[in-house]
């Protein structure tokens, strides 16, 4: 009897133990231990996985009417990465020039969680992505967005041991003309051009649709590094 | 006890045969391996990638082979290798390193059911393999590599090999080949365990295998390339990036196995294998071996360059140009300088702008041109990532006059560097083609004084400052020969205090819920037990594991100090005091550590037993670039031997590291026991190679072949070395790249 109550009092401390293990909890300026690290990932995973079992799936694309976009005031670009079928809605936050030509304007998600840089209209740095294009020479000019000839195009990346690796394509530029797109039910009377790369083994297909006289890169498909593989913009409003 | 005189000309060889491996290493460490060529593109695809072609595949002693047999082949620069494998009744797991491209170095434990030998049922066994590459493959010449397979172990299963490899373009077949098909053919001639089938001829005599007398541990170059030698060979075809396919011709007869005990029969020369590349670090494989065993193995090769999850940091401010929302340089104001308020109000926003980043202002000293931040980093394993966060919410939150910030990384109230960065070239530098070469020409680097200046603003609300955690812990003991793996679980409180900067009171208490140390084996040891009564010492469930007082701090320029004072870990406590000197840009450190210690009641409360020793060391710490760093401890163990230990070791710039060590010391091989003397390996995972977020947390190991009671250090906590030299050039340099990240 007694020996029973003794086995129950050690079971219920284990019970007790066991619960303290999956609650471990920190606080203060300190990163939490290692252990508890892992544990929160583990939790987090399990949540996720708990998700997608109980049917949660990923928002799915918001269906996107002119209407609702004309109610928009501020710019937006819709941003695809195409390898893991992510996409955003990005909103400008910087605007700038520096000594190189070509307008720095940098978009970022609404959490801010990430950004994309663009140098007259060329992607020139990623971040929050994992992996990121760090940065970017490319041929561009301050009279018309998008890439302004062939040449070098020059890409560093953050490789995943965090060194930067270069790799270095060089490009022709073919300009295949008049075409006109559809952004959400608007067409746009665009120049398509088209960036053809050679480099570091492999080759890159860059697209551009681009309103010189309007000064607006309405849409294109860039390739940001061979951890993000390419990016399709879209100027959801000007 | 002998004088120091005498234990140098005793262990001489051993010390010449260090340093001269030091030396080599150094040597070819710093010449830079030949750039690789491009990557072809992945299968199904034409665009530029950086992910390495399938390495090469794995044998039964987890080095680069065939099935039973080695092959010339090295596996990508910096892999850590699992091998598991089995054939007839031997179990085999390995751990290799590629420690450079031209080297790589093994341990392995060997377990052998039923052998029925050596006064064991079943006999483990642990086993050191260096390799080493003697030349590349060309285009018409194959490579050629030499090893030592259990070099310094018991030498059961001691061979000696050089053998050439040369691979050949096949066309690809069965499914996606990135690089076309391939085949491999091996040649190779060996001696000890690899000349023992059908030799040519004989080199010298062999000194028999003892299992009984041979008690390990120091290298046996008295038998290696003795004795029979005989030629062994095979061909691996890999049509496509999945399967590989292996015959091989074995040049081991397995005397002691199947002549001397009857693990099984050996019939035939030829083994046969089919191998899956399961996933990207995953290889199995099915094996015919000897004409009667069927065998089985897993090869996990982790590339600490391509970590299972892609770290990805929430994208940083951008740099606003002052020029934006400041007007011409002439009409910025400084007036604000003079006004507390104003002041104060900055320091809270930075706090802010720095929480989001994950860092902690520990100072801020504003002037009108110029600001000093002291920051801590919790967060990023590169100092560098920190750095750059810390100096764009410097360039988020300063008014327009301020144009020089001195950012100092602090950590434990300790001051490690100054980085000077001027605003204007964060301003001009943040899209430039090379962002962060073109930063790092124009940054200052310079020792940090030893503490803010006198119009600096502490943390608001900072100190004091407690932290606290409960978490569950692991705590793994390995190698009994009864069972080779014991565990406790359990959960540790740990509370830390900084009443001030500088000062640390830090404690933590351990409950054990579950686990089977307690039932290991006691020590034999015929000195002082300064490290073998593990056993004795995990009898208790609740244990205090450590409780002590630190204080650390700058006594001069390039001098760090620590005192510290308490139970220091479970097995000691005491009294511990350190300076080192190491200057910001200065690859080589030079530190004293001495500590008078006191071994703990085996109930690891507050008692203590009799036991006391004055223990110490003179260390010097020399960066040897590319992330080797070597080390070099001289002074008195905790069982009171006198010594040397040599480390060395290679860290990722994403927080992998590697590395292994050896102490000398005066106690002799037959004090010392199994193994000889102490040494053993170490390696670190870092955590968010595994979370995909960022930590500087990692899950670290000390691996010995034996833990024996010669040449133990006591653990300290906070050891000065490793605190510092992340902040230094070396450590800043290595991870430059994510400074704008």
């Amino acid at each position: 009897m007694g020996e029973g109550l003794g086995m129950n009092r050690r079971l219920a401390g284990l019970a007790a133990a066991a619960l303290l293990v999956l609650s471990g909890c920190s606080g203060g300026t300190d990163a939490p231990p290692t252990q508890l690290q892992l544990l929160n990932a583990a939790r987090a995973a399990t949540g996720q996985i708990a998700g997608k079992v109980g049917g949660a799936e990923a928002p799915a694309r918001p269906p996107l009417t002119r209407a609702a976009l004309d109610t928009v005031e501020v710019p937006v670009l819709e941003v695809t990465v195409e390898q893991r079928g992510d996409w955003a809605f990005l909103f400008r936050t910087l605007e700038r020039t520096d000594a190189s030509p070509g307008r720095i304007e940098q978009w970022s998600t609404e959490d801010s969680n990430v950004t994309l840089t663009l140098r007259g209209g060329v992607l020139i740095a990623t971040r929050g992505l994992g992996g990121d294009l760090l940065s970017s020479a490319v041929q561009v000019s301050d009279a018309r967005p998008g890439p302004a000839g062939g040449g070098e195009h020059r890409q560093l990346i953050r490789n995943l041991d965090y060194r930067e690796t270069a790799l270095a394509l060089s490009c022709e530029l073919v300009d295949l003309g008049p075409e006109t797109i559809e952004i959400v039910e608007r067409r746009h009377a665009t120049r398509h051009l088209q960036q053809r790369c050679e480099g570091g083994g492999g080759r890159v297909v860059n697209e551009y649709w681009t309103d010189p006289r309007a000064g607006v890169l309405w849409q294109s498909r860039q390739w940001a590094g061979p951890h993000l593989g390419y990016l399709s913009l879209r100027r959801l409003v000007k | 006890m002998p004088l120091p005189i005498l234990f140098l000309r005793r262990h001489g060889t051993a010390l010449t045969r260090a340093v001269a491996l030091a030396v080599l290493l150094a040597g070819f460490a710093a010449t830079r391996s030949p750039a690789q060529g491009p990557l072809p593109p992945e299968a199904g695809s034409e665009e530029p990638s950086f992910t390495p072609l399938p390495a090469a595949s794995l044998n039964f002693y987890g080095s680069p082979g065939g099935i039973d047999m080695p092959s010339a082949e090295m596996m990508p620069d910096g892999t850590f290798a699992t091998t598991l494998s089995g054939f007839g009744g031997q179990n085999r797991i390995t751990l290799t390193f590629q420690a450079t491209p031209w080297m790589s170095a093994s341990f392995r434990y060997h377990q052998l059911q039923d052998l029925n030998l050596f006064g064991f049922k079943t006999y483990y066994d642990r086993s050191f393999d260096a390799r080493f590459r003697l030349w590349r493959e060309g285009r018409y010449r194959p490579q050629v590599t030499l090893g030592l397979q259990d070099f310094s172990g018991t030498g059961l299963f001691g061979a000696e090999y050089i053998v050439a490899s040369k691979s050949f373009r096949t066309p690809a077949w069965g499914g996606a080949a990135r690089d076309g098909g391939r085949l491999m053919v091996t040649g190779g001639i060996g001696w000890g365990r690899l000349g023992s089938y059908n030799s040519l001829g004989s080199l010298g005599s062999r000194p028999a295998y003892s299992g009984t007398t041979s008690r390990g541990g120091e290298p046996s170059y008295d038998q290696w390339f003795r004795g029979p030698y005989a030629l062994f060979g095979g061909i691996e075809w890999r049509p496509n990036d999945k399967l590989g396919l292996k015959l091989e011709y074995s040049s081991d007869d397995y005397v002691t196995e199947t002549q001397t005990s009857s693990l099984f029969n050996r019939r035939s020369p030829f083994n046969f294998g089919v191998e899956y590349q399961w996933t990207r670090s995953t290889r199995l494989g099915a094996y015919y071996l000897y004409g009667s065993e069927i065998g089985v193995s897993a090869q996990i090769q982790l590339d600490p360059r391509q970590p299972v999850s892609r770290l990805s940091v929430p994208a940083p401010y951008p740099v606003q140009p002052r020029s934006q929302w400041a007007g011409p340089p002439e009409s910025w104001d400084t007036a604000w300088a003079g006004d507390r308020e104003t002041v104060l109000g900055l320091r809270d926003r930075l706090a802010e702008a720095l929480k989001r980043d994950g860092l902690v202002l520990e100072s801020l000293e504003v002037g009108p041109t110029e600001a000093e931040l002291r920051y801590r980093n919790p967060r990023y394993t590169a100092q560098a990532a920190a750095l750059g966060r810390a100096a764009r919410a410097m360039a988020a939150t300063m008014p327009a006059s301020v144009e020089t910030f001195r950012l100092v990384p602090v950590s434990n109230g300790m001051a490690l560097s100054a980085v000077i960065l001027r605003r204007s070239d964060l301003e001009a530098l943040e899209f430039d083609s090379r962002s962060a070469e073109a930063l790092r020409a124009v940054t200052g680097l310079a020792d940090a004084a030893a503490r803010p200046g006198p119009g600096a603003m502490p943390g608001p609300g900072l100190y004091p400052d407690f932290s606290w955690s409960l978490a569950q812990y692991t705590s793994p003991s390995y190698f009994d020969p009864s069972l080779p793996f014991r565990l406790d679980v359990g959960v540790d409180l740990r509370a830390t205090y900084r009443p001030a900067p500088g000062w640390r009171i830090s404690g933590k208490l351990r409950r054990r819920i579950w686990g089977n140390i307690k039932d290991g084996r006691l020590s034999n040891s015929v000195l002082p037990h300064v490290r073998t009564d593990a056993t004795l010492y995990a009898q208790e469930n609740t244990t205090l594991e450590n409780l002590y007082v630190a204080r650390q701090w700058r006594p001069g320029r390039n001098l760090y100090a620590r005192i510290t004072a308490g139970y220091f870990e479970s097995m000691y406590g005491g009294l511990s005091g350190e300076v080192l000197w190491k200057p910001v840009g200065s690859r080589l450190g030079l530190g004293v550590e001495g500590n008078y210690v006191v071994k703990r009641d085996y109930d690891q409360r507050f008692g203590f037993q009799s036991y006391k020793v004055f223990t110490g060391h003179a260390s010097a710490y020399y960066d040897l670039g590319r992330g080797y760093q070597v080390q070099v401890d001289a002074g008195r163990y905790l069982a009171g031997d006198y010594g040397a230990t040599f480390s060395l070791d290679r860290t990722f710039a994403n927080g992998w590291s590697v590395g292994g060590f050896f102490s000398v010391t005066n106690v002799s091989a037959a004090d010392f026991g199994e193994g000889s003397f102490d040494k053993g390996i170490r390696f670190r995972i870092p955590l968010n190679a595994l979370l995909g977020k960022p930590s500087r947390s990692g899950l670290g190991l000390t691996i010995r072949p034996v833990q024996r009671d010669g040449g133990q250090r006591v653990t300290v906590p906070g050891r000065l070395y490793g605190q510092v030299r992340e902040a230094h050039r070396s450590g800043l340099e290595a991870g430059w790249a994510r400074v704008w990240e």
